[in-house]
């Protein structure tokens, strides 16, 4: 930790009691408008807040929440995203095989109305780099849009569960592989792949919503015309010049220099953009292909209709450390310097969290949420971090030790963070995790990985390896924070009875205070927690909660023996997290909690 | 390490393996060039884990494939090198100890322990995800990959994990 963090941390520490109380007051006044009591895209809304306006649970009752339904989904992967709820109708879509659920909520006992099957390769396991996760569906238009981990984009109709169109969009062959959640906007599916660790070539498609045809291919590195740079149309804020997609890789290989979408996508309707995040850049042997690389590591801002590229920022150019921004881009309009800005807010996995004006890419604000030891701050002339050349990684440099944050993220994408208007705060799940780096010579060998490099964890200061903390994005400042024995790895539900919702490794779901970071209530939930909490007004008028149960993703790896079900794959517990398998194994289950005396 | 022996049947088109049931050792060939068609035609090698002779009660009659490295300390050190170079680490991790593929060096298998049962993973390929690399590495390499992970030390405590 740098003296400056350490300034910074001190001072953050300081100001949290003055600057809750003065929040406190100040969201008592705000107006809040009803809430559909639906929540039928994966971030609740097209800004992603994960924000609900339902007050019926409080910070004054979440004590008094239970249990009040379990499904098990029969899958043991890691169950990320979040389920959909529209008509009295729980959509839940399972990790691979991607099994599609639909529970009827105004019957007792939420029977199945149907489930979905349907056909998914098995190949897409072995190019599915960290579990084979599924991030969520999308409702638009009576029809539940989401991705197959083969490559595949599916509607299936939301009353009859019939399958509407079925389109292949990416290749396992070439590494790809589909679990992200899609965005509809208008008439546009948007989806991208993974395979940042197999030597993609990515991109971003629109298909179109009533056939599932491609409407458009924008890819995130190549050649302007590739890429959707229109002459006129691309003005991003710090960068000028043509083709940057290609003149910032050392000769060709940008072709397979990674670039994934395997986050979440937000959509501002009054500017007309898509924001989304880019992955890293492939291998992570950074020798192998110098210079910025772009568009790795970004975010871009495209047109929803055509695909142009309005701007795009990068994070972290020439990314030494699997740096990707895949996570979450939340819009809100915040008070920066004095003036009220159209923000969009980013915790990037470099331990950076950016506050940037969605119009222009412009970086407002860009504090570390976590302890940064890579750079020493990022300068806002120019956007570019300012980089400690000790931490540099690279096949000549060997073993580089002790870089903070790891590839996990100081937050990982897979867990998106929340805001509460009410509040004006951030809510965002973080990893308190270091890593040693020794990067190698990589080979390209298709559908295989593309990586070269070993990158042990190890726990951050303080030893706790996770924390919940609440940031004030217009001053990037961490208004307070709950320490957790593991690194936390859900997604995050704001509401605004003011209590906000996580999960935790060991098995724990958990309600705090949206103000003052108290803890209100935990049930044990059984697996580890890396889904994303959703609120919903159920037939009966009552709020309901739900999350997923079923520890995965990157935990499938990282946490040595989690599973059971296989006799043929034994390993020892990592190191860095050794006694996770105490607690928790793997077990995908559905969960609805309402307060005591719910009645259905 | 346990080896079933059976006849050795004229059948079949397998290519590239033959080479290696033949148990001499080719000549050194480099990673990463495809494999010539021997134009011989044979059997199958024996599928060797234990299930199938449950299912058969009776062990298939097919051939035996024989690890022209078995137990040469220079092969392993040399199929060490190969599992990176390959990209094996990538999905097994360095060590064969698991990542998003399963753990190689537990002393378990899910297709078999035996030399010529791991030979024909790498040849063909695993459902869930094991590519085949048959068309791209030649015998003596996928040899010199088996003998490596044969060479690695399996821990004594894993069945029992206690805190």
């Amino acid at each position: 930790m740098s003296t400056q963090l350490r300034q910074v941390a001190a001072l953050a520490l300081i100001c949290t009691a003055v600057a809750t109380a003065a929040r406190a007051q100040a969201s008592a006044k705000a107006p809040v408008p009803r809430d559909d009591g639906r929540w039928t895209m994966p971030g609740k809304d097209y800004s992603a807040t994960r924000y609900s306006g339902l007050t019926q649970i409080t910070r004054v009752n979440a004590a008094r929440l239970q249990p009040v339904w379990n499904f098990s989904t029969g899958v043991l992967r890691g169950h990320e995203g979040q389920p959909l709820v529209v008509d009295n109708t729980m959509f839940v879509v399972t990790p691979y095989p991607n099994v599609l659920y639909a529970f009827d909520l105004s019957k007792p006992d939420y029977p199945l109305k149907w489930k979905y099957r349907p056909a998914v390769s098995s190949n897409a396991l072995g190019v599915a780099c960290c579990d084979a996760i599924n991030r969520g569906a999308f409702y638009a238009e009576g029809k539940i849009v989401y991705n197959l981990l083969d490559g595949h984009t599916v509607a299936v109709d939301a009353t009859t569960g019939k399958e509407l169109w079925n389109v292949k969009i990416a290749d396992p062959k070439d590494g790809e592989t589909t679990p992200m959640a899609p965005l509809v906007v208008k008439n546009r599916v948007i989806v991208g792949p993974s395979g940042g660790e197999f030597g993609i070539h990515g991109w971003a498609k629109a298909l179109d919503l009533a056939t599932g045809q491609v409407a458009w291919t924008a890819y995130n590195e190549g050649p302007d015309a590739d890429m959707l740079v229109k002459p006129g149309t691309f003005k991003p804020f710090y960068d000028r010049g043509t083709d940057l997609g290609v003149t910032t890789w050392a000769e060709d290989t940008w072709r397979v220099g990674g670039a994934p979408v395997w986050g979440w996508l937000s959509y501002d309707p009054e500017l007309d953009l898509v924001y989304f995040g880019v992955g890293n850049p492939g291998p992570y042997n950074p020798e192998q292909r110098l210079g910025d690389n772009k568009w790795t590591n970004s975010v871009l801002a495209r047109r929803p209709g055509d695909g142009a590229l309005v701007w795009a920022y990068q994070f972290t150019p020439h990314d030494n450390w699997d740096y990707d921004s895949n996570a979450e881009m939340i819009l809100a309009d915040l008070t920066v310097k004095g003036r009220v800005r159209k923000a969009l807010v980013h915790f990037d996995k470099n331990g950076f969290a950016y506050t940037l004006d969605r119009a222009t890419g412009e970086v407002l604000v860009a504090e570390p949420y976590v302890v940064v030891n890579w750079a020493k701050g990022v300068d806002l002339k120019t956007g570019r971090p300012i980089v400690d050349s000790t931490k540099l990684t690279g096949a000549g440099k060997g073993d580089v030790k002790y870089i903070c944050p790891t590839l996990e993220g100081g937050k990982s994408p897979a867990s998106p963070a929340a805001f509460s208007p009410r509040t004006k705060l951030f809510y965002a799940s973080t990893l308190n995790l270091c890593m040693n780096f020794a990067a190698q010579k990589a080979g390209r060998i298709r559908g295989t990985p593309y990586v070269g490099a070993d990158m042990p964890y190890q726990a951050g200061p303080g030893g706790h390896l996770g924390a919940f903390i609440a940031w004030d994005a217009s001053v990037g400042r961490k208004v307070w924070e709950i320490k957790e024995r593991y690194p936390v790895w859900s997604g995050v539900l704001a509401t605004a009875g003011d209590v906000v919702f996580y999960g935790t490794l060991d098995g724990w779901f958990k309600a705090a205070d949206a103000t003052t970071g108290k803890l209100l209530w935990k049930f044990k939930v059984g697996s580890g927690v890396v889904g994303a909490p959703i609120t919903y007004r159920g037939p009966d008028g009552r709020q309901y909660l739900a999350v997923y149960a079923g520890i995965g993703g990157d935990w499938a790896l990282l946490s040595g023996d989690l599973r059971s079900d296989d006799p043929n794959d034994v390993r020892d517990p990592a190191d860095f997290i050794k006694d996770l398998g105490r607690y928790t194994s793997l077990g995908g289950m559905v969960w609805i909690f309402a307060l005591e005396g719910a009645n259905r | 390490m346990r080896h079933t022996r059976a006849t050795f049947l004229a059948v079949g088109t397998l290519v590239g393996a033959a080479a290696c049931a033949s148990g001499k050792p080719a000549p050194p060939a480099e990673a990463a060039q495809p494999v010539a068609p021997t134009g011989q035609f044979t059997a199958p090698p024996s599928v060797r884990y234990d299930q199938h002779v449950f299912a058969g009660g009776a062990v298939p009659p097919a051939g035996t494939l024989d690890n022209p490295f078995a137990a040469d300390p220079k092969s392993a050190t040399e199929g060490e090198k190969l599992f990176s170079s390959m990209n094996c680490n990538g999905c097994h991790a360095t060590g064969a100890t698991g990542a998003w593929a399963p753990s190689l060096s537990d002393g378990r298998w899910r297709y078999g322990g035996a030399d010529g049962a791991i030979y024909q993973s790498i040849f063909y390929g695993r459902p869930e995800g094991m590519p085949a690399f048959g068309g791209m590495l030649q015998p003596p390499v996928i040899w010199k990959l088996v003998t490596y992970l044969k060479s690695l030390p399996v821990p004594r405590a894993v069945p029992t994990q206690s805190w």
